[in-house]
């Protein structure tokens, strides 16, 4: 995630917000099959700088410029099914990263309030 | 006024009525039969979110609206996620509130092919879309509220040219908020947790949220009731079992996704169950201007074309969605990605939604989830094609400086010379990223017991006491947003009931 969106001389990185504590609620709190989908994402993500970059160690052993390499091999890959893994992990990053307060005053808006996460109960 | 969220002991209940799903077929039948004087039991799925529980941000509101997280998906050679919502109100709450009465070239089609309506029936339909329009304080967006990107696209259209019109939505002095997809805060829209839901209540009906019907409960072939168990919003923990017992007809109204698969399981016997699944697929085209548009600022959707709705069979539309959707929309990772943001300020995002020919089936997926199976022929795929194109043109004569088609394969961004490369994209449906919206069938109307599961009333063949009052009887795409049709059709289908 930290490859997907990374600082900038306009936005802030996704490094530079609570992204463990993130991960963490989406974890707790989405549903089954789209954790297995970001946890299936990442590994797929991971193991598989051999065929973009031709390098033989894990995506988190590269070098950054290595792994953003990759990162843009994948997302931009001829075959559906190498794209998508990583689609869905831009997607759940990108939920994080443009609702960041920091990125929204750069695109001029005010930032959310926080969500409340309630409902009727009675 | 009774409401009865999630709770650990068993409920059970008798009503005249019992209505399986709260969005417009739901709310709408539950409000039409309370109206006419029945007991009636709403039972919905989704917990009740009043506007200040609403969500801000998109993590939120797939979080606490959206049925699973939107991980339903319409699968064939492409996944296309399919967007609905699962509270009380249903999708009305995340929808943009579009109101466009039913085409009549459509009824006619109906009636011709599948005897289903006649004079009387259609102009009874449409009777009760001018009433809705009145109850739902339909408006014309105000030119105040409509936000750039609704006014570009309208200046756009007419330069093309082609006909365009400021949409007409069941929202009342709309104050541009841009947050219609995270349920509107500032009251504006008039969604049936607000609208016909709440009068359920005042007339002495009962509202079951966080309530997922199971199954629907026969006796031979007469519908007497349903049940299931509450389910915790959050952890999706169990509670207790509800049984609600319908003296008169159960009336389920779950989506087109849920209905299907809820009367299988009950044991509903048709061959035609789950099939006819048809939708207005939908993706966008991206214009980059040089000043800054703001999209985020006005009306989510405020501008339509429906020039080609009959031929070649799309509507065009403006809509605005946040950053944290474009940031995972446009292509690329890294810097690049991240300094493709940099425009957003200057970015309008205008879609099509594509009168498709393909035709599905519902099912229930092995984890209990959405799933759909619809596969799309080369012929929507030209005339998606071509839709693209055309706004492509719309946001050059709008001013745009280029466009981001958006399509795997075609360079990320184009000038106004390079509009062909979209006419001539792929063919491949997984080139391109599409939202499966505006979703018909399942459980289809036709007069022909053997060609459709219900007749031109929502009742089932075969079934006494059970009636489908959602998008799931529509047999065909309509071109145009479906809420209207299906908050008509329900209340049709409830003066029935009354009437019987």
């Amino acid at each position: 995630m930290v490859t997907l969106y990374p600082r900038s001389e306009q936005f802030p990185g996704i490094e530079d917000m609570a992204l463990d504590a993130y991960i963490a609620q989406y974890r707790r709190e989405c549903a089954p099959l789209m954790w297995a989908g970001f946890v299936l994402g990442t590994v797929f993500f991971h193991i598989t700088p051999l065929f973009t970059v031709y390098i033989p160690l894990p995506a988190y052993a590269l070098s950054d410029e290595d792994r953003e390499r990759h990162a843009q091999r994948l997302v931009s890959h001829p075959m559906y099914y190498v794209r998508q893994p990583v689609f869905l992990l831009k997607m759940v990053a990108g939920l994080l990263w443009g609702a960041d307060p920091a990125v929204r005053a750069r695109l001029g808006l005010a930032p959310y309030p926080a969500d409340p996460g309630t409902w009727r109960t009675s | 006024m009774t409401h009865v969220a999630f709770r650990e002991e068993d409920l059970t209940l008798e009503v005249d009525y019992v209505v399986v799903g709260s969005g417009a077929g739901g709310a709408t039948a539950a409000n039409a039969l309370a109206r006419g004087g029945a007991t009636v039991a709403l039972v919905e799925a989704g917990p009740w979110r009043d506007p200040a529980d609403y969500p801000s941000s998109t993590y939120g509101a797939m979080r606490d609206l959206f049925d699973g997280w939107g991980v339903g998906i319409a699968k064939g050679r492409a996944l296309w996620p399919i967007v609905q919502a699962s509270c009380v109100g249903g999708t009305t709450v995340i929808n943009c509130a579009i109101c466009v009465r039913t085409p009549e070239d459509v009824l006619l089609e109906w009636e011709r092919d599948l005897g289903v309506g006649t004079k009387a029936w259609r102009e009874g339909l449409w009777k009760h879309q001018e009433r809705l329009e009145v109850e739902l304080c339909a408006e014309v967006v105000p030119a105040a509220s409509a936000g750039r990107s609704n006014l570009l696209a309208a200046k756009g259209a007419a330069a093309v040219p082609y006909d365009g019109h400021p949409m007409t939505r069941y929202v009342k002095g709309c104050a541009g908020s841009g947050q219609c997809l995270q349920g509107c805060k500032q009251l504006k829209k008039q969604s049936l947790n607000l609208q016909f839901v709440p009068e359920v209540m005042a007339l002495g009906g009962t509202v079951l949220s966080c309530a997922p019907a199971e199954r629907v409960l026969l006796e031979g072939r007469r519908a007497v009731g349903v049940t299931g168990r509450f389910r915790e919003p959050v952890t999706r923990r169990k509670g207790g079992r509800f049984t609600v017992r319908a003296r008169k007809a159960v009336v389920v109204a779950a989506s087109v996704t849920r209905t299907a698969p809820l009367l299988a399981a009950s044991g509903v016997k048709h061959p035609l169950l789950g099939a006819g699944f048809r939708a207005h697929p939908g993706t966008g085209v991206i214009g980059v201007y040089d000043e800054h548009v703001d999209m985020n600022v006005g009306a989510t959707q405020g501008w339509a074309s429906v020039q080609y709705r009959v031929e070649p069979g799309m509507k065009l539309e403006t809509l605005s969605i946040p950053p944290e959707m474009i940031a995972s929309r446009l292509a690329g990772a890294g810097a690049e990605l991240v300094a493709r943001m940099g425009d957003y300020r200057r970015m309008a995002m205008w879609v099509v939604a594509l009168r498709a020919e393909a035709v599905g089936r519902v099912k229930r997926g092995v984890f209990g989830e959405v799933s759909v199976d619809y596969g799309f022929a080369d012929a929507d795929m030209r005339r998606l094609r071509k839709g693209l194109a055309l706004l492509a043109r719309t946001h050059f004569a709008a001013g745009a400086r280029r466009v981001i088609p958006g399509i795997y394969g075609l360079p990320y961004d184009l000038g106004p010379d390079q509009v062909g490369l979209i006419e001539e994209g792929p063919l491949d449906p997984r080139a391109y990223i599409l939202i499966s919206s505006h979703l018909f069938g399942g459980a289809t109307m036709d007069r022909d017991p053997a060609r459709g599961v219900c007749d031109e009333y929502g009742r089932v063949h075969g079934y006494e006491g059970l009636v489908v009052a959602d998008a799931s009887v529509i047999p065909t795409t309509l071109g145009v947003n479906p809420q209207h049709t299906i908050m008509a059709l329900a209340r049709t289908f409830a003066e029935r009931l009354l009437d019987a």
